[in-house]
């Protein structure tokens, strides 16, 4: 629990507010649908429903997080988001082939929801089309991933968000920059267990204190992906998964990407509760008074 | 070789990689690099340094080292393991019994003048410690190689009056043969450079003819690498060119010439080019010497 040194930004997405001191904002917390196949849109309904009364309850803001892995399902998804999500309300698309993302980006120009809309991701895999894509079809806010194969320490993450990391032609942030993006938040890239995994947490306080930008990670992956706890302890996995999500406030994080959204009922409590224990801190120490709407105001002080 | 060897990185595939929490591995690019230089027929190959720049290849694995624009060095530099041991001992695992391996160090001196020092702010006492941090890593990587070059370019635009107690730091619990590559003009210092107690000296003789001129003035103990293609311009010199180069050098250096290579480092000349200069080298080395 500490304080930064460096001015924090706070980014404003559609009404969502990510970033600053540690203590100010309650995490926002980014809850990914994931669908096998067809999407199950009855479910992803009620999950959505679900994450939201449980931001209401806890203040921590939530953002839906839609993983497009199929051209065929670019329109179906981009049509449920734009009859279900309401109007004031962000989401975030999440795809890995360059291909889709740019056809996402146009169906999303032609539904007009670029405005609330969060790209997930800008990397070293960014091509030459798809930043045309994206100076075309500017998105309301983008997250950079931090991934450095060279160097999967925090100064690694740093270079590659500053120069590259000769991966790409330029800094992430620059990248981003020039194709007109002008609110980012910073994923810093958690690795495969046994791969340097930690080094995603421990990059959250260095690249706030040399950016001053909103960061945060998606660290339940490197649980999701660890063997031994799916053969030991299958049972607890789940607990284990969302409460691996503790460690972005503690570290001064302000956004979880915390996985599946059917995590939410774990994952909201918990992350309320750490952001209440930082913010006493923060406050009694530094002077940091949470938002009226922060989970230590909900449950403790009107 | 000298050391390096040009990769293409496939970011969208590594990317995927990071997407389905793989483990990242750089060997394909490392066993592609190597491949080449064996199908090039070359006798001693190196890793070919393709992970990285031939400094930040180092500067990311010393502690006390970071990059951020420039490398910076922030606080006392120390060896914390391992800088290029496991890639060499990936290379090993591949290669050929009659093929031999060269090991590469990039130099002290290179190191502390390719670096912003915001620690010592004593550029001689940052390149001493650099030395100790490389005799470390040469003394765990003479096990793995057949020869270790100490590349340190700087030299050829600024040698210290220490240059020689730099390379003699790394150099004096070694076993292995030590081959010194300087590439630059070093014609104004080919007198301090003989100083140094090394067995194999590299230098740029096919961009700069000149030296053979400047060499020709001394005796002196140590064998030649001789630079022979250039590697910083994509024309193909042919079989002939070199066979004539080679024969410059012989005439020059009798049978000290123990190895030819290119010029320097081919990391930035395509992957086709570098592998043809590699080809006709090698096809010129077996004109000259059968």
């Amino acid at each position: 629990m500490f304080s930064f040194t460096k001015k924090q930004e706070i980014i404003n997405i559609s009404g969502i507010q990510i970033g600053g001191q540690p203590g100010y904002l309650p995490t926002v917390l980014i809850g990914g649908l994931f669908f096998k196949g067809e999407p199950d849109y009855n479910n992803a309904k009620k999950q959505i429903k679900n994450m939201y009364n449980l931001s209401q309850e806890t203040g921590n803001p939530a953002i839906p997080d839609f993983f497009i892995k199929k051209e065929e399902f670019i329109d179906k998804i981009i049509d449920f988001i734009e009859k279900n999500i309401p109007k004031d309300k962000q989401f975030s698309v999440d795809i890995i082939e360059p291909d889709l993302k740019i056809k996402t980006l146009e169906a999303l120009n032609a539904k007009k929801l670029l405005n609330r809309t969060i790209y997930n991701s800008i990397h070293i895999g960014i091509t030459d089309e798809e930043r045309k894509a994206i100076k075309k079809h500017t998105p309301a806010a983008a997250i950079i991933v931090a991934f450095n194969p060279k160097d999967k320490s925090p100064d690694g993450k740093i270079e590659v968000l500053t120069e590259g990391a000769g991966l790409a032609d330029k800094g992430l942030i620059k990248i981003a920059n020039e194709t007109g993006i002008k609110k980012i938040l910073i994923d810093t890239a958690a690795m495969a267990p046994g791969d340097y995994s930690g080094s995603s947490i421990a990059a959250i306080p260095v690249i706030k204190e040399e950016y001053g930008l909103p960061t945060g990670c998606a660290i339940h992956n490197v649980v999701e992906k660890s063997k031994w706890i799916d053969t030991l302890f299958q049972n607890t996995k789940k607990p284990v998964d969302a409460a691996s999500n503790l460690n972005i406030p503690l570290f001064g994080g302000d956004f979880a990407v915390y996985g599946p959204i059917h995590n939410s009922d774990l994952v909201f409590p918990m992350i309320a509760w750490e952001d209440i224990l930082i913010s006493e801190y923060t406050d009694h120490y530094f002077g940091v008074k949470p938002v009226d709407y922060h989970p230590r105001r909900k449950f403790f002080e009107k | 070789m000298i050391g390096s060897y040009p990769a293409e990185i496939n970011t969208e595939e590594i990317i995927k990689s990071y997407y389905t929490q793989k483990l990242i591995s750089w060997d394909k690019y490392i066993k592609s690099a190597v491949n080449d230089m064996l199908r090039a027929g070359i006798q001693m190959v190196s890793d070919g340094q393709t992970r990285d720049s031939f400094v930040n290849i180092f500067y990311r694995r010393i502690s006390g080292c970071r990059i951020r624009e420039r490398p910076e060095v922030f606080e006392k530099i120390r060896y914390r393991g391992p800088i290029t041991i496991d890639d060499q001992k990936y290379v090993k695992s591949f290669l050929p019994k009659n093929t031999k391996l060269l090991g590469l160090i990039t130099g002290p001196y290179t190191l502390s003048k390719s670096c912003v020092d915001l620690f010592y702010h004593n550029e001689k006492e940052l390149a001493f410690d650099f030395a100790d941090v490389l005799r470390q890593e040469a003394e765990n990587l003479q096990k793995d190689v057949d020869m270790i070059s100490i590349d340190d370019p700087v030299f050829s635009v600024s040698m210290p009056d220490y240059a020689k107690d730099l390379i003699q730091i790394i150099i004096k619990n070694l076993k292995c043969p030590i081959r010194l590559h300087v590439c630059g003009d070093v014609s104004g210092i080919v007198s301090d450079i003989l100083e140094i107690p090394v067995d194999v000296l590299s230098h740029e003789f096919k961009a700069l003819p000149k030296l053979f001129d400047v060499f020709k003035e001394y005796s002196f103990r140590q064998n030649i690498c001789l630079g022979s293609v250039r590697s910083d311009n994509p024309a193909l010199e042919t079989v002939g060119e070199i066979v004539n180069h080679i024969k410059k050098g012989i005439n020059v250096f009798n049978d000290k010439i123990s190895q030819v290579s290119p010029d320097c480092g081919l990391r930035f000349l395509p992957r086709d080019t570098a592998y043809k200069k590699l080809r006709n080298l090698v096809k010129a080395w077996s004109v000259v010497y059968g």
